[in-house]
């Protein structure tokens, strides 16, 4: 598997294939639309990007903050271009405004509005920020980062696909120390086994 | 001023006043990620220009009247600080910077897929801290190379460099010497490389056809020197990391 850093307009193939994400077409040639990660062995044409925002997709467990109470439900910060609207008809527990929840992404509309549902309280504990695109790398292949993470600083994890990160109890200054160098070195292999050293070689 | 300014020799045996050739740039130095807390950063030097370009967004526009449910907004503020000119310069935008404001961001706006995020905006500052002639290109190279440190999707980066006439020869990338002589002509160019579109095109000047001809070319190819050097800034950071993984890799 070789993997390529790309940058806007790079070319990643000539041939005819499958077109994933993060790509576009020009005289029938494949073009990256921008700065990532190109897989050029694979029969998918795709690039994954270094940096960006979130963009809400449907299913995407999510982490919110309560930012408002109206009448009829919650207004939920997801860190999207949108904050969502919840209806009370919906949720059994009562929310503060401030509270940290869980949810997932039930749709989504044509000016990427999300709309949320399986909305828990997460209580106590903290929201790290980090970007969405290095999400994937957080959680690793079966979720093999996390189990390292939750394992390594003894924090209770719920990692959201949009950047926010709850974390309660355990070393939190460790879990933000990780997940920078995890930042850092996304677009490194083998980071799975690098994080286990780390975390042990710093554990208190 | 009355006292008869000494008569410069702007090019001498195809050197110029800086000793750089006819088709030389000045050099460039590009820093990518220097501002945490902007989406996508870059500081650049082109010669005695410093230029710090910052992107924030794409996020929702506001107030909600100006959005537009179809493409996306571009924000572009070009602005000089008040200590980038010898004298004090106003810190109110001024007429110059509006218009290279707008025309900026309108040759951003043909390199983004705009209709990837509706109703939002993506603003982009460029701020002007030391400047010598030629700095809406700079800045634009500079912002550029932000927006595409920030994630946002495009076509390709846009390179930009000036060409000009001085007594009587066409040259790449007049510093503000040059600039100043009294036939100066001076072309600021911005394509997107890969297609050769151009993007930017501004005059102030006369030019024979023959020149005009002679000038674009030098400009486009400017350019593509330009752009290779915004291609090798933003991979630069992570060539390296990867070079020290291979180094820790042979060490094993």
């Amino acid at each position: 598997m070789s993997k390529k850093v790309v940058i806007p307009g790079d070319l990643i193939s000539e041939e005819r294939k499958k077109i994933g994400s993060h790509v576009f077409v020009e005289d029938g040639k494949i073009y990256s639309d921008s700065l990532g990660l190109a897989n050029t062995d694979s029969p998918i044409a795709s690039v994954v990007p270094l940096h960006g925002k979130y963009m809400p997709q449907i299913q995407d467990v999510i982490v919110g903050i309560v930012t408002q109470e109206t009448f009829g439900g919650y207004i939920i910060a997801i860190n999207s271009f949108y904050s969502s609207f919840v209806s009370k008809e919906f949720i059994r527990e009562r929310l503060q405004k401030g509270a940290i929840v869980s949810g997932k992404i039930m749709s989504v509309n044509e000016i990427n509005e999300a709309e949320v549902g399986h909305v828990h309280v997460l209580f106590g504990g903290e929201i790290i920020r980090t970007s969405p695109v290095k999400v994937p790398r957080m959680i690793g292949k079966n979720a093999s980062m996390l189990e390292v993470l939750k394992k390594g600083t003894g924090a209770n994890l719920m990692i959201g696909r949009n950047g926010w990160i709850w974390a309660k109890g355990g070393d939190i200054k460790l879990v933000v120390a990780a997940i920078r160098k995890i930042e850092k070195e996304a677009h490194l292999s083998d980071l799975t086994n690098k994080m286990e050293a780390f975390l042990k070689e710093n554990k208190k | 001023m009355n006292v008869k300014e000494k008569e410069i020799e702007y090019v001498k045996n195809g050197k110029r006043v800086d000793g750089r050739k006819i088709d030389e740039l000045r050099p460039i130095k590009i820093d990518v990620g220097v501002i945490d807390r902007a989406d996508g950063s870059c500081y650049l030097e082109w010669g005695q220009n410093k230029i710090m370009a910052a992107v924030y967004g794409p996020r929702e526009a506001l107030p909600k009247h100006i959005q537009n449910p179809y493409r996306a907004l571009v924000n572009y503020h070009y602005r000089m600080a008040t200590f980038s000119v010898p004298d004090r310069k106003s810190p109110k935008p001024g007429r110059r910077e509006m218009e290279i404001s707008k025309v900026s961001g309108e040759a951003l706006e043909k390199a983004i897929f705009l209709e990837k995020y509706p109703n939002t905006t993506i603003d982009v500052f460029v701020e002007i801290l030391d400047s010598n002639a030629g700095t809406r290109v700079a800045g634009l190279a500079a912002a550029s190379v932000a927006l595409a440190d920030a994630g946002i999707p495009m076509k390709d980066i846009v390179a930009a460099v000036g060409v000009g006439k001085i007594a009587g020869e066409v040259v790449l990338d007049l510093n503000k010497t040059e600039e100043d002589a009294p036939d100066a002509v001076d072309i600021p160019i911005a394509i997107l490389p890969r297609t050769e579109e151009i993007v930017l095109l501004q005059m102030d000047g006369l030019l024979k056809l023959d020149e005009w001809k002679k000038a674009l070319k030098m400009g486009i190819e400017g350019c593509k020197k330009v752009y290779e050097l915004q291609k090798t800034a933003l991979r630069k950071a992570y060539l390296e990391a990867e070079k020290e993984e291979k180094v820790k890799e042979n060490a094993k």
